[in-house]
């Protein structure tokens, strides 16, 4: 097993906590990362996946503070120690 | 200086400090928080990226236009109504480089930079919109 830290801001923080430290198998999926994360929490589930199951089009995807593109999301696989970040839209200045 | 930070600072220092040889202009950007009937403002920002990506608009406007210096204060934490919440100071030799260069940052900063903001209101609490919606995660 791996050990992976996702983590959430704004919105989808309030809904499904700061972080998490997750253990996963081998051949990981970030869309089945951020699922098995969000698996038991509706709300939260349901502000980052559609009702097909696809990233919403506005979530951010970062991992190794490096974005990921949603559409190329299925296609990483993670890794020990990676750490994943998930957010909406950014609105600062 | 380029940080993301709750304490306020001294603008008028920092503009002395911007001051170097050469400098004939300096832009100072101030984005405070408005009484948008809210009591207080709650900002947030995912740190390390967020000041990386600082850190690289300050670079790329340095270079694309000219500029001798370049700080920014992002701030987060709780912010009543007329506090600063952004503090951009450019200096250049001249006021175009400088007027420019200030407007490419912050619209920079707008764009891509993951600091969030909650309006807390009297008749309950609000996420701000961002400007750019999608989210597809390509790089801004």
């Amino acid at each position: 097993m791996m050990k992976v830290k996702v983590r959430f801001f704004a919105r989808f923080r309030e809904l499904l906590g700061a972080d998490v430290i997750v253990e996963v198998g081998e051949r990981t999926t970030l869309p089945d990362l951020i699922k098995q994360v969000t698996q038991k929490n509706v709300e939260g589930h349901n502000a980052i996946f559609d009702e097909h199951g696809h990233f919403r089009e506005y979530v951010i995807l970062m991992r190794n503070a490096k974005r990921i593109d949603i559409a190329d999301a299925a296609m990483n696989i993670v890794a020990d120690g990676d750490d994943v970040a998930v957010f909406p839209p950014v609105a600062g200045g | 200086m380029i940080t993301i930070q709750k304490e306020d600072v001294d603008i008028g220092k920092m503009i002395n400090d911007a001051k170097q040889r050469g400098t004939g202009a300096i832009v100072v950007f101030d984005g405070i928080v408005r009484d948008d009937d809210i009591r207080e403002m709650e900002l947030e920002a995912y740190e390390e990226v967020a000041t990386k990506e600082l850190e690289r608009i300050a670079t790329e406007a340095k270079k694309q236009f000219d500029l001798f210096s370049v700080d920014i204060i992002h701030r987060i934490g709780r912010l009543a109504v007329g506090e600063n919440i952004l503090i951009i100071i450019v200096g250049a030799g001249h006021r175009k480089e400088a007027y420019e260069g200030s407007r490419f940052i912050i619209e920079n900063i707008k764009k891509g930079v993951p600091i969030w903001k909650k309006e807390l209101r009297r008749n309950g609490d609000r996420w701000v919109q961002g400007e750019h919606q999608h989210g597809s995660g390509k790089s801004p």
